[in-house]
């Protein structure tokens, strides 16, 4: 079968910090228009690996692609350029920017507006910044912050930036988005608003990788979950697959626990 | 246009209009120097204000482009017989391409390198001022300078020599270089520059390279400090070492903190009073400059953040203020 390249393919992916290795020879592929799940217990690479393949941290090996065109070693700026967009664990917002300057931001340097029209003001830079107005309340409106549009970032809650950002990833109509914990930190309500938000954004036909630490939140939403352990691939496959892997009930529950559930049979 | 908008329209018009018809009604030769003075600062400071306000870079290195402006102008001028307008164009470029020089090979690093850079920057260019004597005279410096002219379209040939003269070359350059950098902090490029200053990573996240607008924010703030020097140091008729002078800095400082850094109005008002201030406390002259510290106290007391920071405060108090809940 010849099927195009994955949207994300990772290959051998490694990181190590002095005598720490973070990643380790990790390997995946995400496909277009599904969501994957990336879970995996405190210090088991996943953040590092996003870091990573966003060119926010040097790799120590390996190589990446998206759409088959080689991103490894790029700067974080020419991987947004290729489409694929992360957000941060740490949610972040241009604080003192209205919420509808936060998003037109985040798509102004893909509508390719150089510098001497940004400065010239002529019609080509008013069409575009008519259309990243109407897409940013378009997708304001989908996340529910619709009323805010004029209102610094800075007055938002925790969820609502968070909400935000996902927003902001959308912006540039990215091939691939990277979720850095949507939901750490986040009360129930809005929990269940970000997964809507998620749907619809897939059903849009956004590609999506998420990197989280609920693992209720992550078997609910990904068809396909990535477990890690160690900066090591230790499954992969469908949640009901994932939920009975003796290695990942291992890595999560510890050994003697995970040997006592698979004897009862969960 | 917006009722804030036509407001604003209205008091830069009337602000400009006055400044222009101040030497029709005075001849006194201090108060266009003090124009004088309000014209050149406003340039360095909206320029230290486009680096460190809206790109969030802390430089020092304003006062060096200024002083290359200036020696680079009177060189040209005195040796080469260049005309002030050209002298002075090349003082700026000049300076830009020395702020791209040491911007590029210190920011790559992080923005204390730059800081710390840009501070060794303008101390190495007063020494190499006082040192490279064959070029610079030394400490002496060059005393005496001519009387400019310019050759005005039409074919008048001005005649730089009256205060009110150099009070309407100033002025004009400086409503040409505000002009640019309104243009450039209320484009798309300026929004970029925020968001640089605003949060690094979350920027370069979405593509934008924060490096290129670091060196576009210093390399123009760089070339009108370095033209502004050019022209001003005629009006001075020396040019020596001291033109390097830390007191540049520390004005052009704390007009942008107290103007609020990011809010280019909030510093141009700034720059105006603290132009006028000192000048304002001369009916005590033992006490003058205690009371320029004790309302720079004051100021910094009640707007913390300048004026800017305070109109920000003011813009979320109203959006945070406890409104109907949506039904």
């Amino acid at each position: 079968m010849t099927a195009a390249p994955p949207v994300l393919d990772v290959r051998g992916l490694s990181k190590r910090y002095l005598g720490l290795t973070a990643v380790d020879d990790l390997s995946y592929s995400v496909e277009a228009g599904t969501v994957v799940g990336m879970i995996g217990p405190n210090g088991s690479g996943k953040s590092t690996s996003i870091d990573c393949i966003s060119g926010f941290q040097p790799a120590d090996g390996g190589q990446w692609f998206l759409d088959g065109r080689e991103l490894t070693g790029l700067r974080p700026s020419q991987i947004a350029h290729a489409g694929l967009i992360r957000t941060f664990q740490n949610v972040r917002a241009y604080e003192e920017m209205t919420l509808l300057e936060n998003l037109c931001v985040a798509s102004q340097e893909s509508d390719g507006v150089g510098w001497l029209r940004a400065l010239g003001r002529g019609g080509r830079l008013r069409r575009a910044e008519a259309a990243a107005q109407a897409r940013g309340r378009d997708l304001l409106a989908s996340v529910g912050l619709a009323e805010y549009a004029g209102a610094p970032a800075a007055i938002l809650s925790y969820g609502q930036r968070k909400l935000l950002a996902i927003a902001a990833s959308m912006m540039a109509r990215p091939r691939l988005v990277v979720l850095d914990e949507p939901v750490a930190g986040v009360n129930p309500t809005m929990i269940r608003r970000i997964e809507q938000v998620i749907h619809a954004l897939n059903a849009e036909g956004v590609t999506l990788l998420i990197i989280e630490h609920n693992v209720d939140f992550v078997m609910s939403l990904c068809r396909r979950v990535i477990v890690l352990e160690s900066g090591r691939k230790i499954a992969d496959g469908p949640p009901g697959v994932i939920r009975s892997d003796p290695r990942v009930l291992a890595a999560y529950l510890g050994k003697t626990r995970a040997t006592e559930l698979a004897a009862g049979g969960v | 246009m917006t009722r804030g908008g036509s407001l604003r329209t209205a008091s830069v018009a009337l602000g400009a209009g006055t400044l222009l018809a101040v030497p029709t009604w005075t001849g006194n030769e201090y108060v266009l120097a003090l124009g004088v003075s309000f014209a050149t600062f406003s340039v360095l400071a909206s320029g230290l204000n486009l680096v460190y306000g809206y790109t969030g870079l802390l430089s020092f290195a304003q006062v060096g482009f200024f002083g290359i402006g200036a020696y680079t102008a009177v060189l040209l001028v005195l040796e080469r017989g260049w005309s002030l307008w050209t002298g002075a164009a090349a003082g700026g470029v000049l300076a830009a391409a020395v702020g791209l020089v040491i911007g590029y090979s210190s920011l790559r690093l992080s923005r204390h390198a730059f800081a710390i850079v840009s501070l060794s920057f303008a101390l190495l260019c007063m020494i190499v001022a006082r040192d490279w004597v064959s070029l610079t005279r030394g400490s002496m410096g060059i005393p005496g300078l001519p009387t400019p002219t310019m050759n005005l379209p039409g074919g008048i040939h001005w005649r730089i020599a009256k205060p009110a003269d150099f009070y309407y070359l100033l002025l004009g350059f400086a409503c040409a270089a505000q002009a640019m950098i309104y243009v450039v902090v209320t484009s798309r490029l300026g929004r970029a520059m925020r968001a640089v200053k605003l949060n690094e990573a979350l920027a370069q996240s979405q593509g934008i390279n924060p490096l290129a607008y670091k060196l576009l924010a210093l390399a123009l703030s760089a070339l009108l400090a370095g033209a502004v020097g050019g022209l001003f140091v005629f009006y001075l008729t020396i040019v020596d070492p001291s033109i390097f002078d830390f007191y540049y800095t520390e004005t052009m400082l704390i007009m942008v903190i107290m103007g609020g850094p990011g809010s280019f109005w909030g510093v141009l008002l700034s720059t105006a009073v603290l132009t006028a201030l000192p000048d304002a406390l001369r009916f005590t002259t033992d006490l003058r400059m205690v009371l320029y510290g004790g309302v720079l106290i004051a100021v910094m007391l009640v707007f913390p953040g300048g004026l800017g920071g305070w109109l920000q405060r003011r813009r979320l108090a109203r959006w945070r203020r406890p409104r109907s809940l949506p039904s």
